[in-house]
C-alpha cells in the first residue's frame, strides 16, 4: 500500500501540528478536533511537518529511530496509521509523479 | 474612589437610580437593583474595587429585579439581565446576590473573546501565574482561596482571561466562590477571610463568597505570565502528590476546560498550545490545604 505515493499534510493549511517530547497535537481546523498521537504517528508528523514524504522515506526515518520486536510489522502498522490519518484529514496521499 | 468609602444609604440609592458602577479588573460594570441584600453584598465584598463615574465606557449592564410585582408577595424570585436580556430563569429572592456572580460569570464568559476562558482559578506569586482548571468539586477554588488568604495575588476564582494577543493572564479579581464544606473549611484555615452571606438551598448546595485581598483588586488591570498549569484533585484523607503531566495531555484536558475554545477555533488552539509552552503542567491530589500551599510557595521561589 502506498508505495508509489507521496504522503503529507494537505495543501490547504487546515493542520496545525505542536510537539512536545515523544508525544504531539494535531488540530484539524476545519473539524475543530485536536487528536493526541504519541510513538510512531508522532515521528510521522514531525517528518510530515516539515515536507511530504514518501513511504520508504518515512519507513527509514522511523526504522532509524525505533527499536521494534523481530516479528512487528513496521510496515503494515504504518500503513495503517497513514490509512487512519488519510480518513480524519490529517494527511494527503497524492501520486508520486516524481517517482 | 473605594466602593466601601461609599455609605450603604448611597449604595442603595445609586442602584435604585441610574445602577452602581464600577471597575472589575479590566471590565466596567453597571449594576442596577431595588434589592437590599445586593448593597450589603457589595460592600461586603466589593469594597476594594473603584466606583466609576457615570461618564465611564460600560461593558456590562445589569439588573437584579423581580420579574412581577405579584411574585414580591408569593414566593419571592429575582432575575438577572444584561442589556435588557434575561439569560437565565428567576431564582429565589434570597439568592439575588449569588445569581449577580453567576450572572457577571456568564457576562465576561459569553462576551470576551479576545480572551480564551479556561474554567480554572489563577492566582500569581513572584510574578508567576499558577493556573488551576477544573470541574466543580475538583477543589479548585478552596485552594484558590488558601493560596490569597496566604499572600497570594488573585487573578481569578472562575475564569482564566488568556489574552490571545500577547499570551498573558488578566486579572478579573472578584470574589472566591465557596461551596458547601468548603466554606467551614476556609473560615477555619483563614479566620481573618471576610465571607458575605451564605447562600443556602441553591442549584449548587450553599455558596458563600469570600472577599477578594485589597492587593489583589489594586492590582487588576496588570496581567501575569503563566508559569504552571495545575490540574487539581481534592481526595479526602489523601496524600499531597503533583504528578507532572505531559504536555500533550495537558493540552487536551485543558481544551475540555475552556468556554469559548472551539469559538476561537485556531486562535484558541494558538493561545493554548502557547501556554502550554510556557507552563509546567502538572496533576495534584491533596487533601491537606497547609501542605498545598507550602509546596506550592516552594514551587513558586
Amino acid at each position: 500500500m502506498f508505495e508509489n505515493n507521496l504522503i503529507g499534510l494537505p495543501i490547504v493549511p487546515v493542520i496545525h501540528c505542536r510537539f512536545w517530547d515523544e508525544e504531539c497535537v494535531i488540530y484539524n481546523q476545519l473539524t475543530g478536533d485536536a487528536h493526541l498521537i504519541d510513538g510512531m504517528g508522532a515521528e510521522v508528523f514531525k517528518i510530515l511537518s516539515e515536507k511530504a514524504a514518501t513511504r520508504i522515506q518515512l519507513l527509514q526515518t522511523i526504522n532509524s529511530n525505533f527499536e521494534w520486536e523481530m516479528d512487528f510489522d513496521a510496515e503494515g502498522f504504518l500503513d495503517n496509521l497513514i490509512l487512519e490519518y488519510q480518513k480524519l484529514g490529517l494527511v494527503d496521499v497524492t501520486e508520486n509523479t516524481s517517482a | 474612589m473605594k466602593l466601601d468609602t461609599l455609605s450603604k444609604k448611597t449604595v442603595v440609592r445609586a442602584l435604585n437610580s441610574d445602577g452602581l458602577r464600577f471597575k472589575i479588573g479590566g471590565f466596567n460594570v453597571c449594576l442596577s437593583s431595588s434589592v437590599p441584600a445586593v448593597a450589603e453584598h457589595l460592600l461586603c465584598l466589593y469594597g476594594a474595587f473603584d466606583v466609576l463615574d457615570n461618564t465611564a465606557f460600560i461593558d456590562f449592564y445589569t439588573a437584579l429585579e423581580p420579574p412581577s410585582k405579584l411574585r414580591r408577595f408569593f414566593r419571592p424570585q429575582v432575575n438577572f439581565s444584561f442589556d435588557g436580556y434575561f439569560p437565565f430563569k428567576p431564582l429565589p429572592y434570597k439568592q439575588a446576590s449569588a445569581m449577580f456572580e453567576w450572572g457577571l460569570n456568564w457576562c465576561i464568559a459569553s462576551h470576551s473573546h479576545q480572551y480564551l476562558i479556561i474554567h480554572a482559578s489563577v492566582v500569581e506569586r513572584n510574578g508567576q501565574a499558577f493556573i488551576f482548571p477544573g470541574t466543580p468539586g475538583s477543589g479548585k477554588s478552596t485552594l484558590c482561596a488558601a493560596l490569597v488568604s496566604r499572600g497570594w495575588r488573585l487573578l481569578s476564582d472562575e475564569m482564566t482571561l488568556l489574552s490571545v494577543n500577547d499570551g498573558c493572564v488578566y486579572p478579573v479579581p472578584r470574589p472566591i466562590s465557596l461551596k458547601n464544606r468548603s466554606i467551614d473549611v476556609i473560615q477555619d484555615f483563614a479566620p481573618d477571610a471576610v465571607i458575605g452571606e451564605v447562600f443556602k438551598n441553591t442549584a449548587k448546595g450553599s455558596i458563600g463568597h469570600v472577599r477578594p485581598s485589597d492587593d489583589s483588586v489594586a492590582l487588576g488591570e496588570i496581567p501575569a505570565q503563566p508559569a504552571k498549569l495545575i490540574f487539581p484533585k481534592y481526595e479526602r484523607d489523601s496524600n499531597t502528590v503533583l504528578t507532572p503531566l505531559s504536555k500533550s495531555r495537558a493540552l487536551l484536558k485543558a481544551a475540555e476546560n475552556c468556554f469559548n475554545y472551539n469559538i476561537l477555533g485556531l486562535k484558541g488552539f494558538t493561545s493554548l498550545s502557547n501556554l502550554i509552552d510556557a507552563s509546567d503542567c502538572y496533576e495534584f491530589k491533596y487533601s491537606h490545604l497547609e501542605e498545598a500551599v507550602a509546596l506550592f510557595t516552594d514551587l513558586a521561589h
